[in-house]
C-alpha cells in the first residue's frame, strides 16, 4: 500500500513540468559547483604546494649562516586544502592560507581569499555544500508543500482513505516518493564528486577519504529526509497549500539565513576577544616579567647563567663549552612559547564559546547542525583550522629550538662564526597532514546527534500529528 | 483619485486582519533594531580596540626607557619600538559594516621592511566572519525584500482565489487603480518601516548631518520600490498565489544569492590577482640576501634613492643599524612593483564587480551602502596606502638619527610621528549605484506596465 | 428604441473551444431575459462579455448604447452584477462589505440606509455586524443582492443568483426582480431553473453550444411547454 502511494507520488512528480525545470536547475548548479570547486581546489592547492616547495628549497639552500640568522630567516607554512573541501569550503575562504614562521614571535595567518575580494563575498559562495544546505531544501519545500493540502483541495484524499489506507500510510508513501525524487536530483552530482575525488591524482584517496565521504552523504541524506518529513507534516496540518507554503518558506528563511547570522553575532557580542596587538603585548610582558609577574626575564637569564657555570664548574662565560647566548635564547623561546600557548588556548577557548551558541542552535535548527557536520567532515571547519595553526606553531617552535641548540653547541664566541650550508639540509621542512577522521569525529558528535534527534522526533511526533489530523 | 483612497484605506483594514503579516512586520522591526544595536556595538568595540593601542605604545616606550636608561642608538629603538597605523571607522560604518571585520582596523609597524607587516591580520573568529554581519544594511538588503514578497505575493491573486475580484471589478473601478492602491499601501508600510529603522540607526550611530543622509534614504526607498516593481510584474502575470510566491522567492534567490555567488566566481576568474604571498616571500629573500651582500653595494643602491645621506661615513663595522635598515628598505623597493600590482589587482576586481552589479540591485545597494559607509575594499586599500606613507614618515624620522649618528634621548620618543586615518566615503560609487538602481526600478516598472497593458486583468 | 443590453454578432473563441458563435440579443428597459442552457452552453461567457471581463473575438456588446470593449469603466456605472457564488472580504462584516462596494460604486450611504438594504435583501439583522467568514453561502448571496440593489443600476446581470438560497428567499428575490423591472431595470439572468425563469422572466432564450437556438416570450408558454421545449433542444 505504502509502495503504491510512493510510486504514484514519484510518477506525478516526474510528470510535473515545474519539478522538471527546478530539478534540472538545481542539478546544473550542483554539477557546476562541483566542477568549480574542483577547479578552485586545483588552483589553490597548486599555488600552495608550489609556494611550500619554493620556501622549503630556499630554506635548504641557504648559504653558510649563523643559526640565529636562519631562525630569523624562518620559513612559511602553507595550509594545504583537504580533499573534501572542494564540496564544502567551510571557513577556508575567511581564514588565511600562509603563516610566516620566525624566531621570537607567532605571526598571524595571512592572505585569506575573503581579503582579496570586495563585499561580494558576503553574499555567500557557490559551493556544493551551499546548494545542498540551502537550495535542495527549498526544492523539497516546493515539491512537498501541497502533499496533503492539494489532495484535500481536490478531494482525492477522501477517495484514498476510502480505499482502506490510514493517514499514516499515505504520509509514509508520500515521504518515500518524494525522497526518491530528491535522490534523483542529488545523486548524480555526488557521484560525479566521488568520481573526481577518487580518480583525480591530486587527491590522496584512501580509507579516510572514503569514510569522510560516506558520512558526508549520510549526513545530507538525513538532512533531506528531515525536510521531506517536515514539509509533509506541515502540509498535512495546514488548511491550505498557500498557508503550508508560506509557513515552510518562513522556516527556511529563519533557519537558513537569520538564525545562523544572529547566533554567530550574538556569540561574538557575549564573549568578546582581545586584539592580536593586545595579545602580543600581553605575551611579551609576561615573557619579560614572568607568568606570575615575579620572575623577570633578566633574573631568569642570570639564574640560568649561574647554574650553567656551576654545572660545568667554570667561573666565566668564555670558559663554557656551550654558547651561553644559544642556551639563553632556547630558554627564552621556551618560556615565551609557553606564555603564547596559554594565550592562544584562551583565545581559541573564547572562540569556541562564541561558536557554541551556534552549535547548540543546531538542536533547534537543522541547518546549524548540518553546516558544522559538513565542514567538519570536509576538513574545512574552525577545529581543523586551529589544528593547522597548532601544527605550524609546533613546527616553528621545533625549528627555532633546534637552531638554538645548534647555536649553543657552537660554544662561546659563536657570533663571529657561521655554520656550513649543508647544515640546513638536515633540518626538517614543514609538511602538514590533515588529521584523520577519528580525530575530527568527537567534535562532530553534537551536530550528528542533533540531526538524528530531529529525524527521530519528526518521524515520531510528526506522524502522530498527521494521524490525528482531520480528513476533510 | 477618490476611489484610490477608498481602496487604500481598506487595504489597511485587510492588513490589520492578517495577523501573520503584522507579526512579520514586528519581527522585521525587531531584527532591524537588533541590526542597529549590533552594528553600533561592533563599531564601538573597534573604536575601543583602536583607543587601547596608544596605551600599548606607551607601555612599549616605558619598557624601552628602562631598557635604555641613557641616550641610545636610534637603531635599537627602531627595532624594538612598535607603532600603530589605525583605521578609524566613519560613523556610518555602524549601519553597514562591510568588510571591517574581515580586514584589520590597524597595522602594527616597526622600522623594519613594510611588506611583511602590512598584510598581518587581526584575531578573528572564522565562523563569525563566515556567518557575516547582522547589520542594518543586511536587514535592508536581505530581509526587506522578503517582507515585500510576503506582503505582495498575492496582490490580486488572493482576491481572485477568494472569488472577490469579480464583484470588485464589476464596480466602476479600473484594475490598475486597484493594483495601484494595493502597491501604494504596501509601499507606505514598507517605507515607514525602512525609514523608521534608518532614522533610528542614524541617530543611534550619531552620523554627521550631511548629504549622505539623503543618499542613504534614496537608496533605501528605491530598493523597496524595485522589489515592489518585481511584485507588480509577477502580479501582472496573473498566476495563482502559490506560483507567485515561488516566482518571487526565485527572483530573490537569483538576485540576492545566485547572481552574487556566480559573479564572485566569474570576477575571480576574469581578474586573477597576483599572489600576495609571492611578494612576501620575495621580500624576505631580498632582505636576507642583504646580510650576505657587500655593504658598499647595498649602501650605494640605497643612496641612489636617498642621495641626501650619501655623504655619511663609509661603513667599516661588522654590523651597523643604518646598513640594516637600508637593506630592509631595499627589500620593500624590490617588491614595490608586485605590491602595486597586488593592490591594483584587488581594486580592478572591485571595479569589475561595480560595473557588473547592474545585474543585481541587491549587490548594487550593498556595495553602494558600503561605499557610503566607507567599509569596503577601496577604504582598506586607502588605509594601506596611508599606512605605507606613515611607514615612510617613520623612516624619515629615524634616518637623521641613524645616518647623522644622533643619539636618541627620552625626549625624542614624543617627537615620533603618529598615525591616524579615518575612512572616506566613496561617494562617486554610491551615486553611480543610485543611478543604476533608478534604471533598474524604471525598467522593471516599465515591464510591469507593459504586461498590464498587454494582458487585461482577468477577474476569475 | 434604445436597448439597455445589446449583443451584435458576438463571437468568443477560447484557445480550445468556440464558446459563442455570433450571438444577437437585445434587452429593453423593464425586460427580464432568462438564459437557459446546460453547463458550457455559453451563458456565463455572455455575461462576462457584457461585464467586459473577457474580450469578444468579433462582434460587440453594448450596455446602454456604450460599446463594452471601449468603455469598460463607464458601463460598470450602469450595471450591477450578482455572481453564482458571492464571495466577500472574510474579515469584514456584511455591513462593512456593503459600505466598501457602495463607495466604490460612488454611493456613500449613512449606516441606517446600509442596514435597510441588507435587511431588505433578507439578511437577518443580528448578522449584519458579524464577520463574513461566519456567513453561510445564502447569507453571502443576500449581501450580494444588497450590493446590487444599492447600486441603483439600470442593468442587472445575474449568474445563477438564487443558488444557495432557500425557497423562501428565492421567492423574495423573484419579487425583488419584478419590482426592479417594473421600475425600468433590464435584467439578464443565466439560470438552470426553468420554473423560476418562467416565473420571473419576460422572455427566455435557450442556449446550446454557443448559440441562442430559441427565444420565446414567457407569456406565450406554460411551465410544462417550456420544459418540453428545453428538453427538445437538449437532445
Amino acid at each position: 500500500m505504502i509502495h503504491s502511494i510512493a510510486q504514484k507520488e514519484f510518477v506525478s512528480i516526474l510528470r510535473d513540468r515545474r519539478f522538471g525545470v527546478l530539478s534540472v536547475l538545481v542539478l546544473a548548479l550542483l554539477l557546476a559547483a562541483t566542477l568549480v570547486g574542483r577547479a578552485s581546489y586545483r588552483t589553490l592547492q597548486q599555488e600552495r604546494v608550489l609556494a611550500q616547495s619554493t620556501v622549503n628549497e630556499q630554506f635548504r639552500n641557504q648559504p653558510a649562516r649563523h643559526p640565529h640568522r636562519v631562525a630569523h630567516y624562518g620559513s612559511f607554512a602553507f595550509r594545504p586544502k583537504s580533499g573534501l573541501s572542494l564540496l564544502d569550503s567551510g571557513v577556508d575562504t575567511f581564514t588565511g592560507s600562509a603563516v610566516y614562521l620566525e624566531a621570537h614571535q607567532q605571526n598571524s595567518v595571512n592572505f585569506s581569499q575573503a581579503q582579496q575580494s570586495g563585499s561580494l563575498i558576503r553574499f555567500g559562495e557557490m559551493t556544493v555544500a551551499f546548494v545542498l544546505q540551502l537550495l535542495v531544501p527549498l526544492l523539497i519545500i516546493f515539491l512537498c508543500f501541497g502533499a496533503f493540502t492539494q489532495e484535500r483541495e481536490t478531494g482525492t484524499l477522501k477517495l484514498l482513505l476510502s480505499q482502506g489506507l490510514t493517514m499514516r500510510q499515505v504520509a509514509w508513501g508520500k515521504v518515500r516518493g518524494y525522497s526518491q525524487a530528491v535522490a534523483l536530483v542529488v545523486a548524480p552530482a555526488l557521484a560525479l564528486a566521488a568520481t573526481l575525488l577518487f580518480t583525480g591524482e591530486e587527491f590522496a584517496s584512501g580509507a579516510d577519504l572514503a569514510a569522510r565521504l560516506t558520512l558526508f552523504v549520510l549526513g545530507y541524506a538525513v538532512y533531506f529526509f528531515l525536510f521531506v518529513v517536515g514539509s509533509v507534516v506541515v502540509s498535512a496540518t495546514q488548511a491550505s497549500s498557500r498557508a503550508a507554503l508560506i509557513m515552510l518558506l518562513g522556516f527556511w528563511i529563519v533557519s537558513g539565513i537569520i538564525l545562523p547570522k544572529a547566533t554567530a553575532n550574538l556569540g561574538a557580542s557575549l564573549y568578546p576577544t582581545i586584539t592580536k596587538a593586545q595579545m602580543d603585548a600581553d605575551v611579551h610582558e609576561q615573557a619579560q616579567h614572568g607568568i606570575n609577574g615575579h620572575d623577570p626575564h633578566d633574573k631568569r637569564a642570570e639564574a640560568l647563567k649561574a647554574s650553567l657555570l656551576k654545572k660545568y664548574g667554570v667561573d666565566s662565560e668564555e670558559k663554557l663549552p656551550v654558547s651561553l647566548a644559544g642556551v639563553q635564547m632556547a630558554a627564552g623561546e621556551e618560556y615565551s612559547a609557553k606564555v603564547y600557548q596559554q594565550h592562544f588556548a584562551a583565545l581559541n577557548a573564547t572562540y569556541e564559546r562564541q561558536n557554541r551558541l551556534s552549535d547548540w542552535a543546531g538542536l533547534l535548527n537543522p541547518y546549524q547542525a548540518i553546516r558544522p557536520l559538513s565542514m567538519g567532515l570536509a576538513g574545512s571547519d574552525f577545529t581543523h583550522y586551529v589544528h593547522f595553526q597548532q601544527a605550524a606553531e609546533a613546527y616553528r617552535y621545533g625549528l627555532v629550538q633546534r637552531l638554538n641548540g645548534l647555536q649553543a653547541s657552537m660554544g662561546p664566541g659563536d657570533k663571529e662564526r657561521r655554520l656550513d650550508a649543508h647544515t640546513w639540509h638536515e633540518l626538517p621542512v614543514f609538511s602538514y597532514q590533515t588529521p584523520a577522521l577519528a580525530w575530527a569525529l568527537p567534535h562532530l558528535l553534537l551536530p550528528m546527534g542533533a540531526l538524528l534527534l530531529w529525524a527521530g522526533l519528526l518521524s515520531w511526533l510528526g506522524f502522530r500529528l498527521i494521524a490525528n489530523t482531520t480528513v476533510a | 483619485m477618490h476611489l484610490f483612497w477608498i481602496l487604500f484605506s481598506y487595504e489597511w483594514r485587510h492588513f490589520r486582519a492578517a495577523k501573520g503579516l503584522v507579526l512579520m512586520c514586528g519581527l522585521l522591526l525587531v531584527s532591524g533594531l537588533y541590526g542597529i544595536y549590533y552594528g553600533t556595538t561592533e563599531i564601538e568595540r573597534q573604536r575601543q580596540h583602536l583607543a587601547a593601542l596608544p596605551e600599548l605604545t606607551r607601555r612599549n616606550v616605558a619598557e624601552l626607557k628602562v631598557k635604555f636608561p641613557g641616550p641610545a642608538d636610534a637603531g635599537d629603538i627602531g627595532y624594538y619600538h612598535t607603532a600603530f597605523a589605525v583605521h578609524h571607522p566613519d560613523p556610518w560604518a555602524a549601519l553597514s559594516l562591510g568588510l571591517r571585520d574581515v580586514n584589520p582596523s590597524y597595522v602594527k609597524l616597526r622600522l623594519l621592511g613594510l611588506q611583511n607587516q602590512l598584510y598581518a591580520t587581526d584575531n578573528t573568529n572564522p565562523m563569525k566572519v563566515l556567518s557575516g554581519n547582522f547589520d542594518l544594511a543586511f536587514v535592508l538588503v536581505y530581509l526587506f525584500p522578503m517582507l515585500i514578497i510576503a506582503l505582495s505575493f498575492n496582490l490580486l491573486s488572493s482576491e481572485r482565489e477568494e472569488g472577490i475580484l469579480v464583484l470588485l471589478l464589476a464596480q466602476p473601478v479600473r484594475p490598475a487603480t486597484v493594483l495601484a492602491a494595493k502597491l501604494a499601501f504596501r509601499l507606505t508600510l514598507v517605507l515607514a518601516l525602512a525609514l523608521l529603522l534608518s532614522g533610528v540607526g542614524m541617530l543611534w550611530a550619531g552620523v554627521p548631518l550631511d548629504g549622505r543622509i539623503g543618499t542613504w534614504l534614496a537608496l533605501t526607498v528605491l530598493y523597496c520600490l524595485f522589489w515592489l516593481a518585481v511584485a507588480l510584474v509577477v502580479a501582472a502575470l496573473q498566476r495563482p498565489s502559490a506560483v507567485n510566491a515561488v516566482a518571487l522567492l526565485g527572483v530573490w534567490l537569483l538576485l540576492v544569492v545566485l547572481v552574487p555567488s556566480l559573479l564572485n566566481l566569474g570576477v575571480a576568474a576574469a581578474r586573477p590577482v597576483p599572489q600576495g604571498i609571492e611578494l612576501t616571500i620575495r621580500q624576505r629573500e631580498e632582505i636576507h640576501a642583504g646580510w650576505d651582500r657587500p655593504k658598499a653595494q647595498t649602501m650605494n643602491r640605497f643612496f641612489a634613492l636617498y642621495p641626501q645621506w650619501r655623504d655619511t661615513a663609509t661603513i667599516r663595522e661588522r654590523f651597523v643599524w643604518r646598513w640594516y635598515y637600508a637593506f630592509q628598505h631595499l627589500g620593500d623597493v624590490a617588491v614595490a612593483p608586485q605590491a602595486t600590482a597586488y593592490a591594483q589587482g584587488l581594486q580592478q576586481r572591485y571595479n569589475l564587480v561595480e560595473q557588473l552589479n547592474l545585474l543585481s540591485p541587491a549587490i548594487n545597494v550593498q556595495s553602494s551602502l558600503n561605499a557610503l559607509a566607507a567599509t569596503d575594499l577601496p577604504s582598506h586599500l586607502a588605509f594601506q596606502r596611508s599606512a605605507t606613507r606613515y611607514h615612510d614618515s617613520l623612516r624619515a624620522f629615524y634616518y637623521p638619527f641613524l645616518f647623522r649618528k644622533v643619539e636618541f634621548t627620552h625626549a625624542d620618543y614624543a617627537q615620533e610621528p603618529t598615525h591616524t586615518f579615518t575612512s572616506h566615503p566613496e561617494l562617486a560609487t554610491t551615486y553611480r549605484g543610485l543611478l543604476k538602481l533608478l534604471l533598474s526600478v524604471a525598467a522593471v516598472y516599465a515591464l510591469g506596465a507593459l504586461l498590464l497593458r498587454v494582458r487585461s486583468i482577468n477577474p476569475r | 428604441m434604445t436597448y439597455l443590453l445589446e449583443a451584435k454578432q458576438l463571437r468568443k473563441q477560447y484557445a480550445d473551444k468556440l464558446a459563442l458563435r455570433g450571438l444577437n440579443l437585445q434587452i429593453a428597459p423593464g425586460e427580464v431575459f432568462c438564459l437557459l442552457g446546460q453547463n458550457g452552453a455559453g451563458k456565463s461567457t455572455t455575461i462576462n462579455l457584457f461585464l467586459g471581463f473577457v474580450q469578444p473575438t468579433s462582434g460587440a456588446a453594448f450596455v446602454n448604447g456604450l460599446e463594452v470593449a471601449t468603455n469598460s469603466l463607464q458601463i460598470k456605472k450602469h450595471l450591477a452584477y450578482i455572481p453564482e457564488n458571492v464571495m466577500l472580504y472574510p474579515h469584514l462584516t456584511g455591513l462593512e462589505n456593503l459600505a466598501l462596494f457602495s463607495r466604490l460604486a460612488g454611493f456613500r450611504y449613512p449606516e441606517s440606509e446600509l442596514l435597510t438594504y441588507l435587511t431588505d435583501a433578507g439578511l437577518p439583522p443580528e448578522a449584519v455586524r458579524r464577520r463574513v467568514d461566519t456567513y453561510s453561502k445564502g447569507m453571502r448571496q443576500k449581501v450580494g443582492i444588497a450590493i446590487a440593489v444599492a447600486k441603483h443600476a439600470q442593468v442587472l446581470l445575474l449568474d445563477e443568483p438564487t443558488s444557495g438560497l432557500d425557497p423562501k428567499a428565492s421567492n423574495e428575490f423573484s419579487e425583488l426582480l419584478r419590482r426592479l423591472s417594473g421600475q425600468g431595470t433590464a435584467v439578464l439572468m443565466a439560470t438552470h431553473d426553468i420554473f423560476r425563469a418562467k416565473e420571473v422572466g419576460t422572455r427566455v432564450g435557450i442556449m446550446r453550444e454557443g448559440e441562442l437556438v430559441d427565444v420565446r416570450p414567457t407569456a406565450a408558454l406554460n411551465a410544462q411547454e417550456l420544459e418540453q421545449l428545453y428538453l427538445t433542444y437538449m437532445n
